[in-house]
């Protein structure tokens, strides 16, 4: 095996959340409610219902070869050379969530706190950063995580809860307003950042007990949506519909927030969440990457495939986007239909149905 | 060229004090000659005392504080007895009395005279003459040299092969007194002194129980150290025992004067900064330590006691959070937390926050500062650092200059630094502040943790000075990377926080009540997990219905 | 392993260097703004007035020392610069101010009375585009008259003008708008945006010398203009029809306005004695609370306004004997005329001279009436003049300060 470490139940649940949560927590109220407004709340839950299946099928597929990533299985399932292609297919969306991830992270930096500082820079030292960590192995980037996801979620609490004076409930009224179409329409967005939970099968096997997959990604959707519903709910208590022109709507609730004159302006708190939870979900995605192409390629070891790989990430990271209209709108109305079809619905759901008919898998039912 | 570059490669004699080489002879194997046992290697006693104090002389040859006492026995002239020992090693009246008054004028008072004969001297000399506690029986020499530097006399007995090693040690040492580096309010006071039997006494008396191992070994080719591994049986991990033994069976070295060599050489990561070895001199922290499944490793000749594995949440712990009422020493901890993360930030948000992020402040803060600013000639994070800089000089110099003149630097530390600095328009009021404030949150926590801190603290300000709040919270992240990937003697470094190990939890950020710990912490003592019975809470007695 | 580190901190002392060149900014390269006002000029362009603190008057021990005696002078720079947008303005003002103008600690924002009845639209948006600007925050409010000229006084009390408004402004005498409730009710269209009027007002005579004021009333009289101080006021409320200023409402109105869009914090009513009609009777409102319900039977819109209030009797002219309970109710239910004659007289005008809803009433009923709302949502300012809306007050007085009935009455 590439990877000496063993991650428990806890930890797997935590990286999943982190996987989740972490970019997309700043902008994600934003894009629901370009579609949903004030019933944004709901397309939220909605998305998390949806994303169930998704969770189910990736963990059902991780237990059928609890010894074995998705890049692994793929050749079982498909034989040896399909599987390899489409392997190479799912390394190639990796790196093209990561890199996406990482123009999203530089932006948000540059954006809101050091306008002067080349992008460029931020992606670079922020990505080095990233390395370090998956040089370090997938131990301890599931113990940093456990330090800083618990840190992460008490500060947006917090921050919401120094705001609550600035909210109200009246702005979600009236209830179903949106048509259903655009609820379904705004759920899509926040679907697809669930589905990213289908990245979960090149860590399964990694676990103590693989058998806890099914119960560690179901809770994790669980989890991320309730946390994904308060952050929606909060940011539209605070500004209303109005928020489906901000960028960056977390970011603007905080600034909102007075207490006595005193507790004022704890946009430090905002950044050090965006900074570490942004670094440990492009730590996981980078380490994924590494060692899907070092197994893709049946190397002995993933490290050396660190510096490379990052190098390609920054540059990707630059390219991906022409400017920051351009990476919403992609991440708003390109990702999800391209996403949720292929790469963590439809392909995990074809496999899984031709790994049950083959009756393929270890501890098949 | 080349010439050249060999001209500059020639060996030259550094130490004109060094004989040149090929000049000396028989000098090639000094090395081994150093150590005490060489010379008389596998040799062992005669029966003629004369040869044998002769060989004596020999490996004594030079050594002013070696005394050869010969006397007779029961006044006997043919039986002949020597008496060495090292001055001032020695318990002079015990010497006097008990050996040579008693073995010449004493026995034959006590028996009859005309038995005693050169051949039952050995017999009359051990069972019925000396008045001593302990007595050991050697012939080999090498054994008998390191018996007399360790500080016991060694009794040769003419006509004889052996030699009786007395124990009568006894030299001038400190005594006893209150712990200077960690000191409490409650709890003992005593600390560990520089003899490692008074020493391993101390932890005895605090845990009188067989299963306390204290397994001793010498260390260091010349200085022959002593060094001893305590362990309670039972409790302590035999792999980590092992891994100890092990560790220090691989030192080869000529000296260990303090156990500070012993740490170097036997800590896991050797190019951290970050200790993985704790070291202490209060005898409570090493017994509960001990008793919480840790290695406790003394060196004779230091009051410092090293324990291993060392985790990173010890540094907000000290022995007195367990004596003082939990729901107090929890806030103390609490305290303890934000003094170790100010003592890391503080600066570097400074800089990070006022040469960055001015939107931070709060208006009539900002103001203020601005105001302060003013007048400065140099950037934020210039004047930051050459105040940090200014305090760690000070720090310094406060530690190694004589206590009389202590008083005198502090007074002009605090009247440069801090008024006239200000005055002048050199340095902003706050700056002042931060600097102050992170200096004395750096002393709440265990000292080796904070010296870590301290250094850490100048590449985060390098950091926030470069890229704001960003490098600063990279750098952070880079750490916190770094202190998880650390073991201590096979335990994660930043265990109970990352892996987290919930029950740990109990004695980390918070202190529960004593009837509340019921487990030895999980990842070291988990070789005999239970502490204490469970069910212990404190209740009022129950009311007897009738 | 040697190679690598050095290779290492090569590197890293190369990154270190490049960084500082960026957004580091030290504080005293910073010009601290504020106070914003922006005017227009009668070609269309716009003047930005900014009020610059001068951070040497805010020092601590030596600041004070040296500028102690004049408070309230040349604690600010305000300065003043014409450009196309706010954004050229601002580029513009930095060929004066050779610091860096920033944004980020601006307290008001004050927009001129010409520009905005020109419309603020094109005032604003650089107030929330900058990652500079303080944009949720900031208070905004409209001057009478220039918006420079406010910037241009002075605090006898605290340090800037800026920072005094500022504080007025939260206190809830007038509609307190920050930039957020601004860009809300803009974006709304079941409510027209309202803003917080303010003007100088001569305010009383400063205790030193040499202290004399630009007001613009006494520029003729040389000895008003010594000896009386103008210190900048809430007067009442501006009036837009989306981001056109159409009217003011006055300070009585203004009450009406805030107890219709339930923004009353404090305050106070002053009635006539139930007994003595010529002498009055003050309450203190400690709380208040305003429901709309909305009604809609396909024809006709109307309203149902509930005004609770929670007050204390603080003052009383006449002698009436409170201990009465008849005597307590009359009081109760003065209060209670006099909120909703207030109410009225704001809707009146909001109705009948100004045309538009600025409390908010669209808003209560497109929460009411969803499937309705698209269909009136453009028209709503009309079917808001058509509507009939009924106020009722309540008014709870729970308490009479200190004493019951006066102390002096025989």
């Amino acid at each position: 095996m590439l990877e000496e470490g063993r991650i428990s139940g806890g930890q797997a649940l935590m990286l999943n959340i982190t996987m989740i949560i972490a970019t997309t927590l700043i902008s994600a109220p934003t894009i629901v409610a370009n579609h949903a407004r004030q019933d944004a709340w709901l397309a939220m839950l909605l998305a998390t219902l949806l994303a169930l299946p998704i969770a189910w099928i990736t963990a059902k597929l991780g237990t059928l070869f609890p010894t074995k990533t998705l890049v692994e299985y793929t050749e079982d399932i498909l034989g040896k050379w399909p599987g390899k292609l489409l392997s190479l297919l799912y390394l190639l969306w990796f790196i093209n969530i990561c890199s996406v991830m990482i123009r999203e992270y530089g932006n948000f930096i540059v954006d809101a706190f050091m306008m002067e500082t080349p992008l460029m820079i931020v992606n670079i030292l922020g990505t080095a950063l990233a390395a370090y960590t998956v040089k370090k192995g997938l131990e301890v980037l599931a113990r940093v995580n456990q330090i800083f996801l618990p840190l992460i979620i008490v500060s947006i609490l917090l921050v919401f809860l120094l705001a609550l004076p600035e909210m109200k409930l009246e702005r979600f009224l009236p209830v179903f307003e949106a048509h259903w179409v655009d609820i379904f329409r705004g759920a899509m967005a926040p679907l697809t950042w669930m589905g990213e939970i289908s990245t979960f099968a090149m860590l399964i096997p990694f676990l103590v007990q693989p058998g806890q997959a099914r119960h560690t990604t179901v809770i994790t959707i669980l989890l991320v949506g309730l946390f994904f519903t308060l952050l929606v709910v909060a940011s539209v208590a605070t500004f209303g519909p109005i928020i489906d022109n901000m960028i960056y709507p977390v970011l603007s609730t905080t600034r909102v927030v007075n207490i006595a004159q005193f507790i004022e302006r704890p946009e430090p708190l905002i950044m050090a969440i965006w900074i570490t939870g942004g670094l440990l979900k492009i730590s996981i995605f980078y380490y994924v990457i590494v060692l899907g192409c070092a197994q893709w390629l049946t190397l002995k070891d993933y490290r050396p495939l660190v510096l490379p790989v990052g190098v390609i990430l920054v540059a990707l990271s630059s390219i991906v986007a022409r400017n920051i209209l351009e990476l919403v709108h992609f991440i708003a109305y390109v990702w999800p239909p391209y996403a949720l079809l292929t790469f963590e619905f439809g392909i995990p759901l074809t496999l899984l149905v031709i790994a049950l008919v083959r009756k393929q898998g270890g501890n098949g039912p | 060229m080349a010439a050249l570059l060999s001209k500059f490669r020639r060996p030259r004699r550094l130490n004109t004090l060094v004989p040149k080489p090929g000049k000396s002879n028989g000098d090639q194997n000094n090395q081994s000659q150093i150590d005490p046992g060489h010379a008389s290697q596998s040799r062992n006693l005669s029966s003629n005392i004369e040869d044998n104090l002769r060989s004596l002389k020999g490996i004594f040859h030079q050594c002013s504080d070696i005394i050869f006492r010969e006397f007779l026995f029961a006044q006997r002239e043919q039986i002949k007895l020597a008496l060495i020992y090292i001055d001032g090693l020695i318990d002079k009246s015990q010497v006097s009395d008990q050996i040579i008054r008693a073995l010449s004028l004493e026995v034959p008072v006590a028996t009859d005279e005309t038995t005693i004969t050169k051949k039952n001297a050995w017999h009359y000399i051990k069972m019925r003459g000396l008045c001593v506690h302990q007595l050991q029986e050697s012939q080999r020499l090498p054994d008998i040299v390191s018996a007399v530097l360790s500080g016991n006399c060694v009794l040769l007995v003419d006509g004889h092969p052996n030699a009786l090693i007395v124990d009568s040690r006894s030299w001038a040492a400190r005594s006893i007194e209150e712990s200077k580096t960690e000191t409490v309010i409650r709890g003992p006071r005593e600390s560990f002194v520089e003899t490692l039997r008074t020493n391993t006494s101390m932890l005895r008396r605090k845990i009188k129980n067989p299963n306390l191992k204290i397994e001793v070994l010498k260390l260091g080719e010349v200085t022959q150290t002593d060094i001893a591994i305590l362990y309670i049986n039972g409790i302590a991990n035999e792999g980590l025992v092992q891994e100890a033994k092990k560790r220090l069976s691989d030192i080869k070295i000529d000296a260990v004067l303090d156990s500070g060599y012993i740490q170097e050489l036997i800590r896991d990561n050797p190019n951290s900064m970050f200790p993985t070895i704790s070291h202490t001199d209060r005898p409570d922290r090493v017994a509960a330590h001990l008793l919480e499944g840790r290695v406790a490793i003394m060196v004779d000749g230091t009051p410092m006691v090293l324990v291993a594995p060392y985790l990173f949440i010890e540094a907000i712990q000290t022995p007195e959070d367990y004596y003082e009422p939990a729901i107090f020493m929890s806030g103390v901890r609490v305290l303890r937390i934000i003094s170790l993360v100010i003592a890391l930030t503080l600066p570097s948000l400074y800089i990070a926050i006022t040469s960055f992020h001015q939107e931070m402040l709060p208006t009539p803060l900002l103001l203020s500062l601005a105001a302060q600013r003013e007048a400065v000639p140099l950037p934020v994070f210039v004047e930051a650092f050459i105040m940090e800089f200014a305090f760690e000089i000070i720090r310094e110099a406060g530690i190694r200059l004589p206590r009389e003149v202590g008083q005198a630097v502090s007074i002009v530390a605090a009247l440069i630094i801090g008024q006239a600095a200000v005055q002048a328009g050199l340095v902003a009021g706050a700056t002042i502040i931060v600097v102050a404030l992170t200096a004395m949150a750096s002393f709440t926590v265990y000292y080796s943790g904070s010296i870590t801190f301290r250094l850490l603290r100048f590449p985060l300000m390098f950091l926030a000075a470069s890229f704001g709040l960003f490098g600063m919270i990279g750098g952070i992240i880079a750490m916190v990377v770094y202190m998880t990937s650390l073991r201590s003697f096979g335990v994660p470094y930043l265990a109970p926080l990352g892996p987290t190990i919930i029950g740990d939890l109990k004695d980390s950020a918070v202190r529960v009540p004593w009837w509340a710990m019921h487990k030895r912490p999980h990842l070291i003592g988990q070789n005999n997990p239970q502490r204490e019975a469970t069910g212990m809470q404190p209740k009022p007695p129950q009311q007897k219905n009738n | 392993m040697i190679k690598k580190t050095i290779c290492l901190l090569v590197i890293i002392s190369l990154i270190f260097p490049l960084g500082g060149c960026w957004s580091r900014r030290e504080l005293n390269e910073l010009a601290i703004v504020l106070a914003a006002g922006v005017d227009s000029t009668p070609e269309g362009n716009i003047v930005l007035t900014v009020q610059i603190a001068r951070p040497n008057a805010f020092g601590g021990s030596q600041g004070s020392q040296q500028t102690g005696g004049k408070v309230g002078q040349n604690n600010v720079w305000v300065v003043s610069q014409e450009g196309e947008t706010v954004q050229d303005a601002t580029r513009y003002l930095e060929s004066k101010v050779f610091r860096h103008i920033y944004w980020s600690h601006a307290v008001i924002l004050v927009l001129g009375e010409q520009i905005s009845k020109e419309g603020i639209r094109k005032a604003i948006n650089f107030f929330s585009r900058s990652p500079d600007v303080r944009d949720q925050t900031i208070w905004v409010m409209v001057a009478r008259g220039q918006a420079r000229d406010i910037l241009n006084s002075h605090s006898q009390l605290e340090t800037t003008s800026a920072q005094s408004i500022g504080s007025i402004i939260q206190k809830g005498v007038g509609p307190p708008v920050m930039y957020k409730d601004l860009s809300m009710m803009l974006a709304s269209k079941g409510v027209n945006p309202v803003l917080p009027r303010i003007e100088l007002t001569l305010s009383g005579i400063p205790q030193g010398p040499e202290l004399y004021e630009n007001i613009p009333e006494a520029q003729n009289d040389q000895q008003q203009s010594t000896t009386t101080h103008a210190e900048v006021t809430l007067t009442g409320t501006a009036v837009f029809n989306d981001d056109r200023l159409v009217g003011w409402l006055d300070y009585h109105e203004t009450r009406g306005l805030l107890w219709l869009k339930n923004q009353i914090t404090r305050g106070e009513i002053t009635v006539p004695s139930p007994t003595e009609p010529d002498k009055k009777i003050s309450i203190d409102i400690t709380r208040g609370n305003t429901q709309v319900e909305p009604f809609y039977d396909g024809q006709n819109i109307w309203f149902d306004v509930l005004m609770g209030l929670n007050g204390a009797l603080l003052e009383q002219q006449s002698k009436e004997e409170l201990t009465d309970p008849q005597i307590f109710a009359a009081i109760e239910k003065n209060t209670a005329l006099s909120m909703e004659a207030n109410a009225r007289s704001a809707i009146e005008k909001a109705k009948y001279d100004y045309g538009v809803d600025i409390f908010g009433f669209g808003e209560a009923f497109h929460r009411k009436y969803k499937d309705a709302w698209p269909a009136l949502e453009d028209k709503w300012d009309e079917a808001f003049i058509g509507a009939d809306i009924n106020i009722k007050g309540e008014v709870t007085i729970r308490r009479t300060g200190l004493i019951t009935n006066r102390m002096s009455s025989k």
